[in-house]
């Protein structure tokens, strides 16, 4: 125990201070807290769990911190670190702000207690520690999500130079030259004092991570990493919200390449009755239970008896060691906590409690509220953004100053406990911290942050005598919203559709996360509440810059964006926004897709291929009917669209009637698709091309993921393939019908539409088309249909033996004219 | 909810965005009419108490497609398919655990819209716009590659013409319930009709008169429902019974009877502006709606629902239906019983404050209530574009009202927690109107008729866990809206939701 100095890697960090520095100007935590000693002796009395043994503690909202649940301490945790951890706690994981409970005793009765304890807390587990390590780790994803999640924020930058990445907007104080992190004090510069949170100098929050190393195995870390709230309840390690696989990969990073070959690999400890015997008469003796979590074992409340303003540190707060608990404290702490005794009486304000959950929560790590909190300038490099052109507000996480007034609580409940997020573009995430941490903040904040309520009337539907004043604040709120208004838009995201500027917060779920007053207040002067912003001030000194929409009228302006924003996702798009790209290209395999087209009907699918040659199938009817080249499809999915398709290039049209047909009567015409009129709507024909024996059967695909349809003609049954053929890539379509008949009968296919030429035997042209038929003539029929202007049809007489036979057919879409 | 009523006398100028069924769009292409903005309704305001029972969890999500959820199915190996908008079918698992971080396969892809999804004899069955469709991975890649038509027996050829499909009963038939053209005429086959698609594909008619249904499927006792949306002849959103031959309403789809001569004969036409309850004595087809849901107060276009079947993991609604609703991004509940062979029942509100759209739900293998949806298209209050969210129970009982069911001389209501005797055993706790709706062909309509019943009697069960009220007069043809404020749980407690809603169309014989 001999040369511990504090805990210089912990919560409670103190810092190498100078000779000169003196005492009391040090403050007890670190961060940008603003506490004053006896709030930050409360925070202590919190987070080092007092009112688990004690009784008679201040009352306050903060919760006494608990210790891990130990129910599978034995597989997360390896068991050599174990022993060692539980013989001299501080002295293993420097910062930790368990006890030591074995004060007094001697070094061997320390270890065989260890031990002991040991072997109980690995009996209690239902599996093994494993310290298997991956063999391909990505160690690089997990120092990239180290350094932009939220890590450094407590835990301080790994890398010898921080990230290159945007700086911040404006340039942040320096420290003095020469000093080192460390030795920055809480205010060393009376001048600062006052200043805006972010320029005054403080020490960062930056818990040690040394010891981890000899404590996990890769698994167990990344375990612990991706639900910490599961072990550690009290949420001073928060969820967050990694994947499994950025768990891991962080904790291969966290781990490193090279463990310590002293500790690893770990043996298994097949624990021994005995000691596990001794062990839960140990952890029961010393009651560990009070703290950490472990079925079948209880607490013993108020064990340590109640707490008594005491004048100075005695008990567990006593400076030198061989009391039988002692917290490694430094002396500003130590004063902090009497001052806390000191003033038990004393009630809390809702002020109070809420800074003092944000500091012991470490929500000032990243947030400012007020006068305090915020980034420390050691780290804040490494706040980034995908969108740099927003500043600061685009990388750092928003201010909590009238945080109650600002958000509706059910959304700030959604942020605070459902993991909702409106900041896409901010590379740290806002962790989870459990419900049982923070559920008494949304109701501190509604009392503390208050803003005076506006007196509107939004226009409501309910109302007849509203149906012009909605009229006026709708169409109002589209113009000013949109690139002839203000154009809001052009930096806020609307309804899924990205901005054409700057990719900034959605603005459709405004209405639902914030508060009317707000909102009111924010945009009369965004600069009021974040000095930094880029949002332009549209109403200065309550003066509207567009004088023409509602008259200029400021009060109305506002309202009419509130009431636009009500309207939700269902609101129009304001004039300037870009639409929705639902091109769909074609990869490395054939791709299809289903839906209805005026090239293909309503049971229409396109085929498409990566020779960029690209047809669609009328499956209604059985029909090649359209084939184009370059792009393949543009999918309609804005609005209502229900995936209809457009070619993305100019097609070759076919008819889109029944092809292949039993005919009694070769001399009648062929059965066309029945048309509607605007005057009768209702098909005449419902049954067509049903009623003709034609029956789609579906379609199978194949690896290249080409699709061959299945359709009936009668008893007939018809396989229908078509792929890109030719000498050139993409010239041709090559299509092949396999038609398998139950007896030899002929049937009758109409292959070609339009003013059909003849160039060659065999070949036919209509319109951008060419079609070869490899059919003896006495087979093909030239049909004139029309003779003003010219239309005719090629019908080609099938012969089908009893079996298997082959239609093949080439298309091939000619240059325009 | 007093707002919602004072909002009564507005519905005929909200109704024209409401339910999935109600734009009338251009009947050419690519039908892609204006979304005008719209306000949605007021809340129920119960979100913040709903979360204490049961939360809400978001799944992530992969981020290079876009996931609108139109149907669901669990899969013989515990994975949960969904059918999207866009025509992609994926394979998620992993949706239980308790932070999802799911993985989605695609199955297939380039369908058309899918609302209906079934695992059944080693294959999908996919419903989608075109065609009943059973599609199956031949080469055991983990990918379709065999896309087989059961049935495209009804005509598509306009806009709004959506196809939902049931999961298939015992004998593997399959019920899809098909949309009016643009949705309020009948101008391609058998538009407006619930076909019977056989295990063989075999396809026959079963009902006719629907307008805009959002989804078809079994409730509690395996009888055949489906959602029907606020229009013409329907003033709310409703649940209705689907039997043989039945007519549901609306009579568009009148002229498809020719080639349907398993329906027999045409009904007779129904007179607008009367009440459902005369109509159905003088058309024997017509099928009076078994729970309607007041308009915007449960909902403005409810979609599709699922019986809750989770041996009590999702809490204390077992053998309930659970279903969302499109515009207000909200859950509810509903009982059915048959009485007199009639079927009716109830709905209750569950839990708002969903993201998005909610176009179907599913109940995951661990229990827990998969909603999903979009908001394209039509006036949505959640505010994602597109979500899957799982609904949860925390193990903390809610003190809701569990069903309510009807008694030759009034109702009975249970509870999912003992009531205080005090409250319960009190008249004066059960606040109960009645209203009914005209039935016309004008889209939507108001509640009328509207009168307070009189609880005459209260006897509270020894268990304290329901209560038989005795009411002054229960009529046919009439929704009873039930406001439980005064009454409180023997610890204390309010109700969760002290509102519900029972659809007289019989009542029992003593």
């Amino acid at each position: 125990m001999a040369g511990r100095t504090g805990w210089p890697e912990g919560w409670f960090d103190t810092p190498c201070l100078a000779a000169d520095a003196p005492a009391q100007d040090v403050s007890p935590l670190p961060g940008n807290h603003r506490l004053d000693q006896v709030a930050a002796g409360q925070v202590l009395l919190a987070e080092l769990g007092c009112a688990n043994c004690h009784s008679g503690l201040p009352a306050q909202a903060l919760a006494p911190k608990r210790g891990p649940n130990l129910a599978e301490v034995g597989s997360r945790v390896s068991p050599e670190y174990l022993q060692r951890y539980l013989a001299d706690p501080t002295a293993v994981h420097r910062g930790t702000s368990m006890p030591d409970v074995l004060g007094g005793r001697a070094p061997a009765e320390r270890q065989a207690i260890a031990t002991a304890l040991t072997h109980f807390l690995i009996a209690r587990g239902t599996a093994p520690f494993r310290s298997e390590v991956a063999e391909t780790p990505d160690r690089d994803l997990g120092r990239r999500l180290y350094h932009t999640v939220g890590c450094v924020a407590c835990h301080g930058s790994r890398d010898p130079a921080p990230q290159a990445g945007p700086q911040p907007a404006t340039p942040r104080p320096e420290p003095a030259a020469g000093d080192q992190p460390n030795d920055a004090e809480v205010e060393d510069d009376a001048e600062n004092a006052d200043g805006p949170p972010t320029q005054r100098v403080f020490r960062p929050i930056a818990l040690g991570l040394a010891h981890i190393v000899t404590k996990y195995s890769e698994t167990s870390l990344a375990e612990f990493l991706h639900e910490p709230l599961a072990v550690r309840s009290s949420g001073r390690m928060p969820d967050l919200k990694l994947t499994t696989d950025e768990s891991r990969a962080l904790a291969q990073y966290l781990l490193g390449a090279d463990p310590p070959p002293a500790t690893r690999p770990v043996a298994p400890l097949s624990p021994d009755p005995r000691q596990v015997a001794q062990g839960e008469r140990y952890f029961r003796e010393l009651h560990c239970g009070n703290c950490h979590a472990l079925p079948g074992i209880d607490a013993a409340p108020a064990v340590g008896g109640a707490l008594q303003p005491t004048a100075a540190s005695q008990g567990c707060l006593q400076p030198q060691a061989g009391g039988p608990v002692r917290y490694d404290l430094d002396d500003a702490q130590r004063q902090a906590l009497v001052a806390a005794l000191q003033h038990l009486d004393q009630a809390e304000t809702d002020a109070e409690a809420v800074a003092k959950t944000l500091v012991a929560q470490r929500c000032i790590a990243c947030h400012v509220r007020d006068d305090y909190g915020g980034v420390h300038p050691d780290v804040d490099p490494l706040f980034t953004t995908t969108e740099p052109n927003l500043g600061d507000e685009g990388r750092l996480p928003p201010p909590l100053t009238l945080l109650g007034a600002k958000l509706q609580p059910t959304w700030l409940k959604k942020v605070l406990f459902d993991g909702e997020s409106v900041r896409p573009y901010l590379g740290v995430r806002m962790p989870q911290y459990g419900v049982d941490n923070l559920g008494h903040l949304p109701a501190l904040l509604a009392r503390t942050d208050t803003l005076p309520a506006v007196d509107w009337t939004i226009p409501s539907p309910e109302r007849d005598s509203d149906r012009e004043r909605e009229r006026e604040f709708r169409k109002a709120g589209h113009a000013l919203l949109g690139n002839q208004g203000l154009y809001c838009i052009a930096c806020h995201n609307f309804n899924g559709k990205e901005a054409p500027v700057n990719r900034g917060m959605e603005l459709t779920s405004s209405y639902q996360r914030l508060q009317p007053a707000w909102f009111n207040a924010f945009l009369r002067n965004p600069q009021q509440f974040r000095p930094r912003i880029i949002m332009p001030q549209s109403w200065a000194n309550g003066v509207a810059s567009h004088k023409t929409i509602l008259d200029g009228d400021t009060d109305r302006q506002i309202q009419a964006i509130w009431y636009y924003l009500s309207l939700g996702t269902s609101a129009a798009d304001p004039p300037g926004l870009k639409g929705i790209d639902t091109r769909l290209t074609v990869g490395t395999r054939a791709r299809i897709h289903r839906g209805r087209s005026r090239v293909a009907g309503y049971r229409g699918i396109a085929v498409g291929f990566p020779d960029q040659l690209h047809y669609a199938f009328n499956a209604e009817t059985g029909t090649l009917s359209a084939l184009w080249r370059g792009g393949f499809v543009s999918a309609n999915w804005s609005g209502q669209g229900s995936g209809d398709f457009q070619p993305a290039a100019e097609p070759v049209l076919l008819a889109q009637d029944v092809s292949l047909l039993k005919r009694d009567s070769p001399a009648d015409p062929w059965p066309l698709l029945p048309v509607m009129t605007k005057e009768n709507r209702a098909n005449p024909n419902p049954l067509y091309p049903k009623n003709l024996g034609y029956q789609f059967l579906g379609y199978r695909v194949d690896h290249d993921g080409v699709p061959t349809f299945r359709y009936r003609l009668g008893d007939i049954e018809v396989s229908d393939r078509s792929v890109p053929g030719g000498t050139e890539r993409g010239a041709q379509l090559e299509r092949r019908l396999q038609l398998e008949s139950g007896e030899p009968q002929t049937v009758w296919f109409r292959a070609l539409t339009g003013e059909i030429s003849q160039p060659a035997e065999g070949v036919y042209e209509s319109g951008r088309l060419r079609l070869t038929v490899p059919l003896p003539a006495d087979r093909i029929q030239l049909r004139s249909i029309d003779a003003d202007p010219p239309r005719s049809e090629l019908l080609l007489r099938l012969e089908l033996p009893q079996g298997t036979s082959h239609l093949e057919l080439i298309y091939e879409p000619l240059p325009r004219k | 909810m007093n707002r919602c009523r004072e909002s009564k006398g507005g519905w005929c100028r909200r109704l024209r965005l409401a339910c999935l069924g109600l734009l009338l769009g251009c009947a050419g292409w690519l039908p892609t009419p204006l979304v005008r903005g719209e306000e949605v309704g007021d809340r129920w305001g119960t979100e913040e108490r709903e979360r204490e029972y049961y939360p809400i969890v978001s799944i992530p999500l992969p981020t290079e497609t876009v996931i609108e959820s139109g149907a669901f199915a669990v899969l013989p190996d515990n994975r949960v398919a969904v059918g999207t908008r866009r025509g992609e079918i994926y394979f998620i698992d992993g949706l239980d655990a308790a932070k999802p971080q799911p993985v989605f396969r695609r199955f297939a892809e380039g369908l058309d819209e899918i609302f209906g999804l079934a695992w059944h004899d080693g294959a999908l069955r996919v419903t989608q716009s075109c065609e009943l469709t059973r599609v199956s991975d031949e080469d055991g890649d983990g990918v379709a590659d065999r896309f087989d038509t059961l049935s495209d027996a009804w005509g598509y050829a306009n806009y709004h013409e959506y196809a939902f499909g049931s999961p298939p009963d015992a004998q593997g038939n399959q019920f899809i319930a098909l949309g009016l053209s643009e949705s309020y005429n009948s101008y391609a086959l058998f538009r407006g009709f619930v076909l019977q698609v056989g295990a063989d594909g075999r396809t026959t008619a079963v009902a006719s008169g629907l307008r805009s249904p959002g989804g078809i499927g079994p409730d509690e006792h395996g009888a055949l429902f489906y959602i029907e949306s606020q229009g013409p002849w329907n003033c709310s959103c409703s649940l209705k019974s689907v039997s043989a031959g039945s007519f549901q309403g609306h009579p568009a789809s009148f002229n498809w009877y020719p080639f349907a001569p398993e329906m027999g004969e045409v009904p007779a036409l129904p007179k607008s502006g009367t009440r459902i309850v005369t109509e159905r004595r003088r058309v024997p087809q017509l099928t009076p709606y078994a729970v309607i849901f007041p308009y915007i107060r449960m909902g403005r276009s409810i979609t599709g629902f699922r019986v809750n079947r989770t041996q009590g993991r999702f809490g204390p609604f077992e053998n309930q239906l659970f279903l969302g609703d499109y515009t207000l991004s909200i859950l509810m509940r509903a009982t059915t019983e048959q009485i007199n062979g009639v079927w009716q029942g109830a709905c209750y509100p569950f839990r708002e404050g969903l993201s998005t759209g909610i176009l179907n739900v599913e109940f995951t293998p661990g229990g827990k209530l998969l909603c999903g949806g979009t908001n394209r298209g039509w006036p949505v209050r959640g505010i994602k574009p597109f979500a899957l969210e799982r609904v949860e129970w925390n193990g903390r009982m809610p003190f809701e009202i569990e069903r309510i069911t009807i008694e030759p001389d009034g109702f009975r209501l249970k509870f999912t927690k003992p009531v205080a005797v005090e409250s319960a055993g009190e008249s004066a706790t059960y606040g109960l109107t009645a209203f009914t709706h005209p039935y016309h062909g004008g889209y939507g309509g108001p509640e009328i008729d509207r009168f307070t019943a009189e609880v005459t009697g209260v006897t509270v069960a020894e268990d304290r866990l329901s209560a038989r009220i005795q009411v002054d007069r229960l009529k046919p043809g009439f929704v009873y809206e039930f406001d439980l404020a005064p009454l409180r749980s023997a610890d204390g407690e309010p109700l969760l939701h002290r509102q519900a809603y029972y659809t007289v169309n019989e009542i029992p014989v003593p």
